[in-house]
């Protein structure tokens, strides 16, 4: 009796012809999720075993595991050879103690000499007369045995679902480059793209020395966590405070943050485009602070040459955001208070609705080009 | 590299070097142990516990319990001393003592908190006049960690026990100790020292408390000093402790006056169109505090840093206005603006006039600049 993981996936199987391909980036991103753990990972019709692992070791593989996108759901099992005396150990083996069961049957071994219904009866049965605490109910069973028959002649006993992360394999739906700002919102807003399958890479923009070295730190540790859903992250680091003292010396001061988040556009669509990435995420949700209007994304989309802008957060509300940073485990370093370069120059009455002739115009009395440049020269690159 | 921040930490002493590898690699014991080498040992921190004592107390009226460092002789103080009807304390505290009052506040004690005068300093008749019969504890800092000021805790135990000759009296002499000349008197009776602000280790704390003043530990566990402070002592710190006391009081008016000239003239370089001076002439020398009104303190203190010259902020830093602003410099009337642009350098004798002259430079280019960016 050998204790195996089963994976079962999403959307995977909807796929055409181009099915083997998920399959693929699917498994190596399970295989780096559980780097450094002793297993082996086996396709099993339709569905993925995980096996050879140390039995000490399955907690900290499930762990891991619920950070794998594209995971329906998995059951740790028993593994024994399709025999009826040894499905029924391994069923004695994961069977509650009192309450309510039924036992369900899957026979892919169309073979085996008992069909489905009779197995369960069987089973159930035997199990009934082990233990007198035990009833069945197939209506409203407290818990349930599942006997899956295989066609290599071994049956998989288990009694638990767990719910996977869901979405796709990351690295199936391309790149994405993810403005990270050290806040609750936009690590919230890479996990729901890389849950679609997008590979991130993050950008952050800092004001030293109006920010200090723990909102970078901050940053970083964001980053990581981000990175152990996503296989693994760049984090681009820029200084954007000659771009904020230009716009404080040169421009209506008002604009300050409408100004500076059309620079931040500029600098992480060219970052993104070397680094292959194909569109911008932020965290923005409409109406949440002044910059973050329709008129307000309309300026900062508008400076964008060729890549789209993904704002999943923008139907959400704060306690929605803050319940996924909660549960993705980002949500007690977001709020640590070191301040992030937004705050920097905070106009007291910021343009909460530009109109984008008056953002240009505004834009006009900087030398753009050459502040992006400049700013570019601060780049600093991190693998996490 | 210049180092002004000398109230947040100093330099160790070179023997603390030396001490490491005897009390590292071959004085290693449990000083509680009963063989030859733990007693030693325990001989040892006897030796220190007096001399540090000595310095600053008469040794027949008062008792020395080692503690990790002020701030916990500081928490010691504050939960075994207060806990019965009020406490009364200053907007003026070090965290330590303001954050343990306010826990203790949450735990039911009635706190009491008096106002400053400009200076920082506490003031002194609205101290006594929140004193009553049913206080039990009274807690004025000697020398203000931000602004410097002094407070004449000897004039003033002797109003508060006066006033109320039950309340316990105790100070927190952490930028004090080892700093400026003082013995303590019969109407103190509990105060926290501090190793590393003079040159000895981090981790390594004294709460002086009078003889006959009967005190709950704090920590409990294997009645280590007396039973006052359980845990094993860190006997290396201790000595530490030991030798960076004495090479203070050593040379404690020699030092002093010495801070006091780099003081005074850092005080004369610094840009008065620029810089706003915080700490008044009669505050101790080791601290000057001074606020670049209109800029973030901590902006400064980043530049600073790059530019060689190490400084301290008013308070840590936040995202949250309110935190922001130090505490101490808005208790003393000042406005937000002044209390955001506060930087406090901090002296040790170490440092040299050609370092003030500068450091003098460095601040005046660097808020200067900063003014015209963001003017």
């Amino acid at each position: 009796m050998e204790k195996v993981i089963i994976i079962r996936y999403a959307e995977i199987h909807l796929k055409g012809k181009n099915r083997g391909w998920f399959e693929r980036v699917f498994v190596v991103n399970m295989e780096k999720s559980l780097k450094g753990l002793k297993h082996e990972i086996r396709r099993h019709s339709g569905r993925y075993l995980i096996e050879n692992f140390e039995e000490s070791e399955t907690e900290n593989i499930l762990e891991r595991l619920k950070k794998v996108f594209g995971i329906h759901s998995y059951s740790v099992a028993l593994k024994v050879c399709a025999d009826m005396d040894a499905i029924f150990k391994a069923a004695q083996a994961v069977c509650g103690m009192e309450g309510k069961f039924k036992v369900n049957t899957h026979r892919a071994d169309k073979r085996f000499p008992l069909n489905s219904m009779q197995i369960s009866a069987e089973i159930g049965g035997r199990l009934l007369d082990c233990n007198g605490n035990i009833k069945v109910d197939v209506h409203n069973p407290d818990f349930i045995i599942d006997i899956d028959l295989r066609e290599n002649g071994t049956a998989l006993v288990f009694n638990e679902f767990f719910k996977g992360a869901g979405g796709m394999p990351v690295g199936t739906s391309g790149k994405g480059m993810l403005l990270i700002s050290g806040g609750i919102d936009s690590p919230v807003a890479g996990h729901m793209i890389a849950k679609r399958g997008m590979s991130i890479d993050c950008v952050h923009f800092h004001s030293y020395p109006y920010t200090n070295m723990q909102a970078r730190e901050k940053v970083i540790e964001l980053t990581k966590r981000l990175s152990s859903y996503t296989c693994g992250a760049k984090l681009n680091i820029v200084s954007v405070t000659h771009i904020q003292e230009e716009i404080h010396k040169k421009c209506n001061g008002d604009y300050m943050v409408t100004l500076l988040r059309r620079f931040m556009m500029r600098i992480a669509e060219k970052i993104a485009i070397d680094s292959g990435a194909q569109c911008l995420i932020t965290g923005e949700s409409l109406a949440q602070v002044a910059s973050q209007t329709v008129e307000g994304m309309t300026s900062s989309n508008s400076v964008l040459k060729t890549l789209t802008v993904l704002r999943p957060l923008c139907g959400f509300d704060k306690d929605e955001i803050i319940e996924r940073s909660r549960a993705i485990g980002t949500y007690e370093t977001s709020i640590e208070p070191y301040e992030d370069c937004c705050t920097v120059f905070l106009p007291k009455h910021p343009v909460t609705r530009p109109k984008l002739s008056d953002v240009i115009a505004e834009e006009e009395k900087l030398d753009v080009n050459v502040l992006v440049d400049e700013a570019l020269k601060t780049l600093e690159t991190l693998i996490l | 590299m210049i180092y002004l921040d000398n109230a947040a930490t100093s330099k160790p002493l070179m023997q603390c070097v030396e001490n490491a590898e005897k009390y590292l690699l071959r004085e290693y014991y449990n000083p509680s142990a009963l063989y030859a080498e733990g007693y030693n040992l325990h001989l040892e921190l006897k030796e220190a516990r007096r001399k540090i004592l000595s310095f600053i107390a008469d040794e027949s009226n008062f008792s020395l319990t080692f503690t990790s460092g002020g701030t916990e002789a500081d928490n010691q103080a504050i939960f075994c001393g207060g806990k019965r009807g009020n406490i009364v304390t200053t907007l003026g505290e070090h965290s330590a003592v303001f954050s343990s009052a306010e826990e203790l506040k949450q735990r039911g004690t009635e706190v009491r908190f008096a106002n400053l005068n400009s200076d920082g300093s506490v003031n002194t008749e609205h101290l006594l006049s929140l004193i009553d019969d049913k206080t039990s504890l009274v807690s004025v800092i000697h020398v203000n960690n931000e602004t410097g000021a002094i407070n004449d805790i000897f004039k003033i135990s002797e109003k508060v026990k006066n006033k109320n000759k039950y309340a316990l009296f105790h100070s927190d002499g952490v930028q004090a100790f080892g700093k400026i000349a003082f013995k303590l008197t019969k109407n103190i009776d509990l105060y926290s020292v501090s190793a590393h602000k003079i040159g000895g280790l981090k981790g390594c704390g004294a709460l002086i408390k009078r003889k006959n003043l009967v005190i709950k530990p704090f920590i409990f566990g294997g009645g280590q000093e007396q039973g006052l402070r359980s845990g094993t002592e860190n006997v290396f710190a201790i000595k530490c402790f030991g030798d960076a006391s004495e090479n203070a009081y050593e040379r404690i008016n020699e030092s002093y006056e010495k801070v006091k000239r780099l003081n005074d003239v850092l005080r004369s370089l610094l840009d008065r169109d620029i810089f706003k001076i915080l700490s008044y002439e009669e505050a101790s020398p080791y601290i000057l505090a001074v606020s670049a009104i209109g800029l973030r303190g901590e902006t400064i203190l980043h530049e600073a840093d790059d530019n060689g010259l190490i400084i301290g902020t008013g308070a840590a830093c936040s995202s949250n206005a309110k935190k922001r602003f130090s505490r101490v410099v808005l208790a003393c009337g000042a406005d937000e603006k002044t209390a955001d642009g506060v930087l406090r350098l901090s002296f040790s004798s170490e440092n040299t006039m050609s370092e003030i002259k500068t450091a003098a430079e460095i601040l005046n280019n660097i808020v200067k600049n900063r003014l015209n960016i963001m003017a």
